[in-house]
């Protein structure tokens, strides 16, 4: 089966960034996990979250679901139109995970990073 | 003689993996470039894991899996004995919207439709359904297998 593992943990940039480092498999077997976690983090008070996604070996569209949800609850604000999201980005997507996230559109949603310092002092 | 590469899984999403471990070894042996390969495992998985879910939608089932080359091509054809699915009805995920208001769904299709050159859909006489994928321009020049 897929696996995937999901880290943990806490920055301060201009304001609190919680990081979660995934690592393994993002698809439809292990989507729900990673959205089950964040709304546990968001529910105490997780307001801005960092993916950390160097170590994922593989991402499909459930994982994008997954992203897509995350971003859904983080995002208060109603605001109109096109907007990159200001509480969710990701960090470091590789290859073809990289690939897919153009493919799908959701580089015009989500600010991409390749540089954690700089990934979370953009928040 | 053509080399034909079959596996089956059973209908459960904790051998979705399997499914995408066969395709990369599978297309390895078969000299597939990288970029098509990757392309091929993410295509594979999405439609299998519509068939698990969508198709038996948590009956017991098995999904079998042929990959072959023709030429320049990849040929992949995914069969199940679920339900007969009709594509059409999959409804185009709006790309061009914002997050909040994307439906979520119907992106699986879109990957399968956008990562291939063909793919055909149809429901088999004997019940369940085919799903026949193409790639062309699969494999880098001067690769070892010949047409």
């Amino acid at each position: 089966m897929g696996t995937m593992n999901i880290l943990v943990g806490q920055e301060q940039g201009n304001v609190p960034v919680t990081v979660l480092k995934i690592e393994g498999d993002l698809d439809a077997s292990t989507f729900k996990d990673l959205q089950d976690k964040a709304a546990e983090l968001i529910n105490e008070g997780t307001a801005n979250i960092l993916l950390d996604m160097g170590q994922v070996e593989y991402m499909g569209s459930a994982g994008f679901r997954a992203i897509h949800a995350i971003a859904n609850m983080l995002n208060t604000e109603q605001k109109e139109g096109m907007y990159k999201s200001e509480h969710i980005k990701l960090l470091n997507p590789r290859g073809e995970v990289a690939r897919v996230i153009k493919t799908l559109g959701f580089d015009s949603f989500l600010e991409i990073h390749e540089d954690r310092a700089v990934a979370i002092a953009s928040f | 003689m053509t080399q034909v590469f079959e596996y089956s899984i059973e209908a459960d999403l904790e051998n979705l993996k399997q499914a995408r471990s066969f395709i990369e070894s599978s297309g390895n042996a078969l000299g597939v470039k990288s970029d098509t390969l990757g392309d091929l495992c993410l295509v594979v998985d999405e439609a299998v894991t519509n068939i698990i879910l969508h198709g038996y939608d948590g009956r017991n089932g098995t999904v079998d899996i042929q990959m072959e080359r023709d030429g320049d091509s990849i040929v992949i054809s995914i069969r199940d004995a679920a339900k007969s699915f009709k594509a059409a009805d999959v409804e185009t995920p709006h790309l061009e919207t914002s997050l909040r208001e994307r439906e979520f769904g119907g992106m699986g299709v879109f990957l399968i439709r956008k990562l291939t050159d063909e793919a055909e859909f149809s429901t088999l006489p004997a019940g369940g359904n085919e799903l026949r994928l193409v790639k062309r321009g699969a494999f880098t020049s001067g690769s070892r297998n010949p047409p």
